[in-house]
């Protein structure tokens, strides 16, 4: 549960506040240093463009290299272009290995762990910030405190705690650990903070119940910070390789990162170099596609969670 | 943005006791989850740390002989070696090369988001799925020899493992901390430019005296990460060197001395260190940015 990216941003505790007030998105004026843009766009056009260009080659130098024949993949001098495009490459993880498989276990772990994330962060979040019961500060105060305990510290005895629930090569050793994280109570906290608490009486005087008025009143309005909640932690999730590795390592509950490293270590030659890297493509894909896709959302959550003081 | 403090901070609670109370409850899951799988261990690890222990029989108290182990383990002292190698030559470079990047990204020229996307991407992928694809990368007869004309044995050799893993992540890592540059940089408004320009400031001098002393807040923070995720460090390892060729980093020693050796006592102490370490590289960085400040 500590090892969610964007928890590490937020270990600074103790960060001076922002010197200047954030605008909220879009309130930013448009026409951005309209002063001397030529300048600007020399830099950008002239020399990030091309910077950019390089960083993204490693990934088509990827795609080109999983569609080359075994033979050409490390051939001396490098070939640039397949002599011929071989997609085959991208079925045969799925037949060689059990490659989907390690795919299905990636995304019901993802999705399990996300959702766990989502429902016991917002519950904490909502918890911490509109409600005023004996111990509450203290308990928001461990929570941020846990944030600087990363998995990296605390592994040995939870695996052997995993072990002796006999958890080990089970789903939920791989789900149940990383079910809530520091980083998401905050992000939710700080997001409901800013809800007027005029609503939450309004529906308490209608005779709502708490849940429903969590279910139906706060969660709607808390769309973005979820969101931003939910991609962050798919993608640490995805990304996962240490906790996995140790829970996880047979077939049928190898993720994609245990997976790969082990077709990896078993693939001695040159022979399966494409496939290894047509599977590594594909491993990559869908958190990369979901970051283009939600940008905005991951950096609203990042950041959101960087200034707290 | 809300700022937080954590004392004194009272809304007005207008829900009765009784709601209140079922309000706390709401924590529970979040706090038991926490309680099991991150407090208890974080204190079991201390304790584990006195003791010989394989999982399987049962734990002998060995007192502070685990760490007087490490002390004098040539091993250990290597992985501390190989971690400040790697922390120090990719996370600075980095950090730097964002900031650079991010003062030029700052634009709404058309094709700016698009560009940034393409530093941004590699934060996105996986480090087990980069590490493969750099692996092919950096072979003998890979790319970037091709493109350098060169002959190294990258992964393959005490001198250049290390910087090979140091190349990867730079350009891994970089795009995550342009997004943290990027997002303290709007939010300083142009005005201040602006009046800094009218005062005859460069676009250097700007920079220098106006912007970067207002973004130092999201610098403290971005070097506290970069410290913490560069001892954090384990998949890259993993597959471009599984370690060799001075490249065991510390996460990896505390992998293999708990999971090939058998030796969780030991590994829960060089736990325990890296836990102090941490603690104190970031009160130490806070307090640096913080003194500055005034």
């Amino acid at each position: 549960m500590t090892r969610h990216l964007a928890e590490r941003v937020s270990a600074d505790l103790a960060a001076p506040p922002p010197v200047v007030e954030a605008p909220t998105d879009g309130a930013r004026p448009a026409p951005r240093r309209a002063r001397r843009p030529v300048g600007r766009a020399l830099v950008l056009y002239g020399l990030l463009l091309p910077g950019g260009l390089v960083f993204a080659s490693v990934f088509v130098y990827a795609v080109v290299s999983a569609l080359k024949p075994p033979d050409e993949v490390l051939a001396s001098p490098m070939r640039w272009w397949p002599s011929h495009v071989l997609w085959s490459n991208f079925a045969k993880p799925f037949e060689q290995v059990p490659f989907g498989r390690y795919y299905l276990n990636s995304v019901v772990v993802g999705v399990a762990v996300t959702l766990l994330n989502v429902v016991t962060c917002t519950l904490a979040g909502y918890s911490f910030s509109k409600f005023a019961y004996r111990g509450r500060s203290l308990l928001f105060l461990i929570v941020l405190a846990t944030m600087m305990i990363p998995l990296e510290v605390i592994y040995v005895p939870l695996y052997a705690l995993v072990y002796d629930l006999k958890w080990v090569n089970t789903f939920a050793g791989l789900i149940v650990p990383a079910g809530t994280s520091a980083f998401g109570i905050l992000l939710m906290r700080q997001s409901i903070d800013g809800l007027p608490d005029e609503i939450l009486d309004a529906a308490r005087l209608d005779g709502a119940g708490e849940l429903r008025i969590l279910w139906r009143i706060v969660a709607p309005m808390m769309g973005a910070p979820i969101s931003a909640l939910a991609l962050i932690v798919f993608m640490a999730t995805w990304d996962s390789h240490l906790w996995p590795l140790l829970v996880g390592s047979d077939d049928q509950h190898r993720t994609l990162p245990v997976g790969l490293a082990a077709m990896q270590a078993d693939n001695a030659g040159t022979t399966g170099v494409p496939m290894l890297v047509a599977a590594a493509v594909m491993a990559l894909l869908p958190t990369l596609i979901l970051f283009v896709l939600l940008q905005r959302r991951f950096v609203h959550g990042m950041t959101m969670t960087a200034d707290v003081k | 943005m809300t700022s937080t403090t954590v004392r004194a901070r009272r809304p007005r609670h207008t829900a009765t006791t009784r709601h209140n109370w079922i309000g706390a409850a709401f924590a529970v899951p979040a706090l038991a989850l926490f309680g099991a799988f991150a407090i208890y261990p974080m204190a079991r690890v201390f304790y584990i740390s006195f003791f010989d222990y394989d999982l399987t029989s049962a734990p002998r108290f060995v007192g502070w002989h685990n760490y007087r182990y490490l002390f004098g383990s040539e091993t250990f002292q290597a992985s501390l070696t190989a971690t400040a190698f790697y922390v120090v030559f990719t996370y600075a470079p980095a950090v730097v090369l964002a900031l650079v990047l991010a003062a030029g990204l700052d634009t709404r020229l058309p094709g700016s988001g698009f560009i940034r996307l393409l530093y941004f991407a590699p934060v996105a992928m996986s480090w087990v799925a980069v590490s493969i694809i750099w692996r092919l990368i950096l072979q003998p007869d890979g790319l970037l020899n091709a493109v350098f004309g060169t002959h190294v044995n990258w992964l393959t050799s005490d001198s250049s493992a290390k910087w090979a893993l140091v190349v990867v992540s730079i350009w891994k890592e970089t795009g995550l901390f342009v997004i943290l540059f990027l997002a303290g940089l709007q939010r300083i408004p142009d005005e201040l430019r602006e009046a800094a320009a009218l005062d005859g400031a460069g676009r250097v001098a700007t920079f220098r005296y106006v912007i970067l002393p207002l973004l130092r807040p999201v610098t403290a923070v971005v070097c506290v990460m970069a410290i913490i995720r560069g001892c954090q460090s384990f998949s890259a390892q993993v597959v471009l060197t599984g370690g060799s060729f001075n490249t065991e980093v510390i996460n990896l020693y505390v992998y293999k001395t708990a999971f090939e050796s058998a030796r969780m006592g030991r590994a829960s102490a060089v736990a325990v260190l890296l836990f102090f370490g941490l603690l104190m590289v970031t009160m130490l960085q806070l307090r640096l940015f913080r003194s500055r400040e005034r």
